[in-house]
This record gives C-alpha cells, structure tokens and sequence, in this order.
C-alpha cells in the first residue's frame, strides 16, 4: 500500500544546490531572492533544529523550524533584516530558530539521553543550551566566528569560549572514528542479551 | 597543553574552524608537527566534527515534510498565514485558529464572521485540545520504535477498504437523515459537511472500526467520477497524537485535525491545495452547532 516517492533532492549535491540558490538568487528581485534563500536553508535549519533539540525530538525540532521560517518571512516581509546582502536571511533564520529554541528548551536543560542514542547526541543533551548552540553552529552548520556570534546573539569572543567549554566537555566522550553506519539506528539495536 | 608562549588553545580552535589562514595557519600547523598533544587534542575536535555530521546530516539529506517546504514562500504574500499544508503541529491551539482563518475570509462575508466567532467560541467552550494539521505526501521516516496504528492510518485503511467498495456506504446521500442519526448513535456526534462548492458531492456515510471503537467515514465524488475523498473521524478522548509520520498511500493527501475531543482525517487523492479547501470548509462545518432536530 505504501508507495515511497522517489527523491530527486536526495541526488543533489549540497553545492550544485548552493550554486543553483546563487543563481536563482541573482535572477530574482531581492525579496523573492531572500525568500528563495530561506527555502533553501530549510534542510539545513531541520539538521541544526534536530541536534539543538536532541533531548526534545524531531516534532520540537520541526515546529521551532517552521516558527524560524515565519519570523525569517515576516522580517523579509517588513524589511527588518537589515540589508539584502546573500546570507542575511538565511542568517536571519537561523537567529530566529535559536531564539526560539532558547526558550523552548528552557525545561530540558543538561537532559540525559538514553544509551540508545549515539555518544555525540547524549554528549550534546549533557551541554548547556548556549554551549550546545556554539559548537552547532560552528561545527556542524560551518558559521564563522562572527557569524555564529551574531546568530547566537552574543559577542565573538564569548561564542569562542563557549564553543571552547563546549569541546571540552565533549572530549570526554571518547569518540571514535566515525563509522560508515553512524548516524542509522544500530540494526538489532532493540534487542538485549538475556544470557 | 603543551602550547608554546605564543600560541594559545583558541589559535588551535582557530584552525579547526579555519578561522585563519595564511602565516597564521602555517604557524599552528607547525606546531602541531612539534607538540603530538596539541595534535591529539586537535585530532579529537575533528572527530567531534565527524560524529556530529554522521549523526545530523541524514536530517539534511531528508526531504523537508510538506509544512516547511515553500513556507517562507507561502508566508510572502499575507501577513496571515493560511492553513499550513503539511503542518506538523499537534495540540497547537493557535494552529486551529489559523487553520480556520481562511473560511473568515471567503465570499460568505458576514455568515463567514458569525461562523468564525461561532467556531471560536467553541474552540474554548469545548475545550478542545488543539488542531493538528497535516499533509502527507512524503514517504515515511523511519521510525526508533513502532509506533501504535495513528488515525491517519486507520483512514488510509478505510479508504482503502470501502471507498471503492461496490457497496461504499450504508447510508446514500438521499437518506442524510438517517445518515446523521446513525452516526450520533453510534459515535455521539455527526455531521455532513457540504463540499459541493469545492466540487465534492456527498455520496453517503458508513460506521467503520476506528482505533478504538467505531469511526464514522463520510465518502464524496467529484462530479465526474474522477475521485473520491472520504473524511474520517473518530472520538479521539485517550489516544495520543502519532509521535511518527503516518505510513499512508503516497498517491493520497490527508488532512487530520483535532476539534471538540474528535479526531478528523481527510483522505483522498486530490492535491494539497484542494485537500485543503476542503478540510477548512470540512472543519468550519463540523463545529458549527448541530441543526434543529
């Protein structure tokens, strides 16, 4: 009965789509180009929403991105972004997606994860929010200093001690070398030995 | 840390995150050629690096679920969103609002108003825990655990069982009463909403099981025959919310919604945009008050 459509955007290369955003970016007028952007961050924005709520699920994750989509559109909208520079509303997104989920994850702070969850994630839902925040941007989404800074709201210098503590803190976990399959549920993963 | 005099854990950090470049760089590098430590402490934030994308990039291969693809795009042209294709907001009292904002704006004018606030007075009276709407078009994501049957499912099922059954309904439309009655009999509640503005005739109605006990399934045509859409519903007083994307057939949209304690689902196979109008219009109906018996 389920038919699994197949996905044209899984066979896309993250720049090939970068260079078709500029493109299309720079055939539009600045608005439709800064809305183009935001759609073309929105994966981008589940992947960092998804880490920076690892204790509170995807659902969470989903929704704070489709509140970061409305304020990123409403601040496009009414001009409020500050410049039509590529990257601004993009940024703007992701400003947003923090914000939001600063508040939101209030309740969930240094939350411990199941054993079922990879090392990185459980080390990540041991973080403070703020830490947590710094070394995704950074590390996972390629912001520069500055630019995380502005995202996180905070001055480069204290991006980069908290990124620092953030390091820190996950060094602990013993991280091997990822393998091919991380990041996929363990095959079996469910089962225990009774004997 | 075995950093010499002029080289400081953040220059280290700095060429992890190829904050520098040029000199500068050359300048960490060649350290870490002279301090293994350094290099071990190097080499370890690189593997953090490593871990996170293997553990989050899959998210960012996934194709974004229909509520978030085109949703700045959407939110362009009106300071008041419509109702959220794709929208996976479950409980979210504020979305039921929005969800029922566009029928506030159709050509019915002051009947449109006097249905609105109508809708919003129940939507506190009744208490109703929230509107969840969603459309489904993507392909399932694999779920960490089973989850238990959801609703959308359960009217995927019926869709499929009945709608194309020789014998679809029990109930025709021409015997809407009796429709009506044996749905409140059996499920407490009924109504039958009229789509023939959006091009959907009332074909009939029938009891099927639901998750928990019986649903009510109310079957429409297009005029030429070309589709059928069922609308679904069921009481929906100690089932949660699927925590998973409903595995339903990818040829069909469905719409479900929460209001006053029933769950419904619209399922058909017609495109988002005409699910929609069809589930607000399904919504704005189903909670208005009952007619005078």
């Amino acid at each position: 009965m389920v038919k699994r459509a197949r996905l044209s955007y899984d066979s896309v290369q993250p720049a090939e789509r970068a260079a078709a955003r500029a493109v299309r970016i720079a055939n539009m007028g600045d608005r439709e180009g800064l809305f183009a952007e935001v759609e073309e961050a929105t994966p981008t924005l589940r992947r960092y929403a998804r880490a920076l709520c690892v204790m509170a699920g995807s659902i969470a994750a989903d929704d704070l991105v489709q509140s970061a989509l409305d304020n990123a559109a409403a601040a496009i909208r009414e001009r409020r972004l500050g410049g039509d520079e590529a990257g601004a509303a993009r940024l703007c997104a992701y400003r947003a997606l923090t914000s939001a989920a600063r508040e939101e994850l209030s309740g969930f702070e240094s939350a411990k994860l199941s054993a079922r969850h990879p090392a990185i994630a459980q080390g990540l839902a041991s973080l403070p929010f703020e830490e947590r925040a710094a070394i995704l941007l950074v590390a996972l989404e390629g912001f520069s200093y500055a630019a995380a800074a502005e995202i996180a709201g905070t001055r480069r210098e204290t991006l980069v001690a908290r990124l620092m503590r953030a390091r820190a803190a996950l060094s602990t976990l013993g991280l091997r070398p990822p393998g091919p399959s991380d990041g996929q549920r363990r095959a079996g993963g469910h089962l225990r030995l009774v004997k | 840390m075995g950093t010499s005099p002029a080289l400081d854990e953040a220059d280290l950090h700095a060429l992890v995150d190829n904050e520098i470049s040029g000199e500068e760089r050359r300048r960490v590098e060649d350290h870490l050629a002279s301090c293994p430590e350094d290099a071990a402490l190097v080499e370890g934030w690189r593997r953090q690096h490593a871990a996170l994308r293997a553990a989050f990039e899959p998210v960012a291969q996934e194709r974004p679920p229909l509520s978030l693809r085109n949703a700045a795009q959407r939110n362009a042209a009106t300071s008041a969103p419509p109702i959220e294709s794709g929208a996976i907001h479950w409980g979210r009292p504020s979305n039921s609002t929005r969800s029922l904002r566009r029928s506030e704006e159709g050509p019915a004018g002051c009947q449109a108003q006097a249905l609105a606030s109508t809708i919003g007075a129940l939507l506190v009276g009744a208490a109703i825990a929230g509107a969840a709407v969603f459309v489904l078009t993507r392909p399932s994501v694999v779920s960490p655990a089973a989850p238990e049957l959801s609703y959308v499912e359960r009217a995927d099922l019926a869709y499929h069982t009945y709608v194309f059954d020789p014998r679809p309904v029990e109930f025709g439309a021409a015997q809407k009463s009796e429709l009506l009655d044996a749905l409140r009999v059996r499920l407490g509640f009924a109504r039958a909403p009229d789509l023939s503005s959006l091009d959907l005739k009332l074909l009939g109605a029938r009891v099927a099981p639901g998750l928990r006990g019986p649903a009510g399934l109310l079957i429409y045509e297009r005029a030429d025959l070309s589709a059928r859409v069922a609308l679904y519903y069921e009481k929906a007083e100690s089932i949660g919310v699927p925590r998973f994307a409903p595995r339903v057939d990818q040829a069909l949209t469905a719409i479900e919604w929460r209001a006053a304690g029933y769950d419904f689902v619209l399922i058909g196979p017609l495109g988002p945009e005409a699910m929609q109008q069809a589930a607000e219009r399904a919504a704005a109906e189903m909670v208005t008050p009952a007619p005078a018996q």
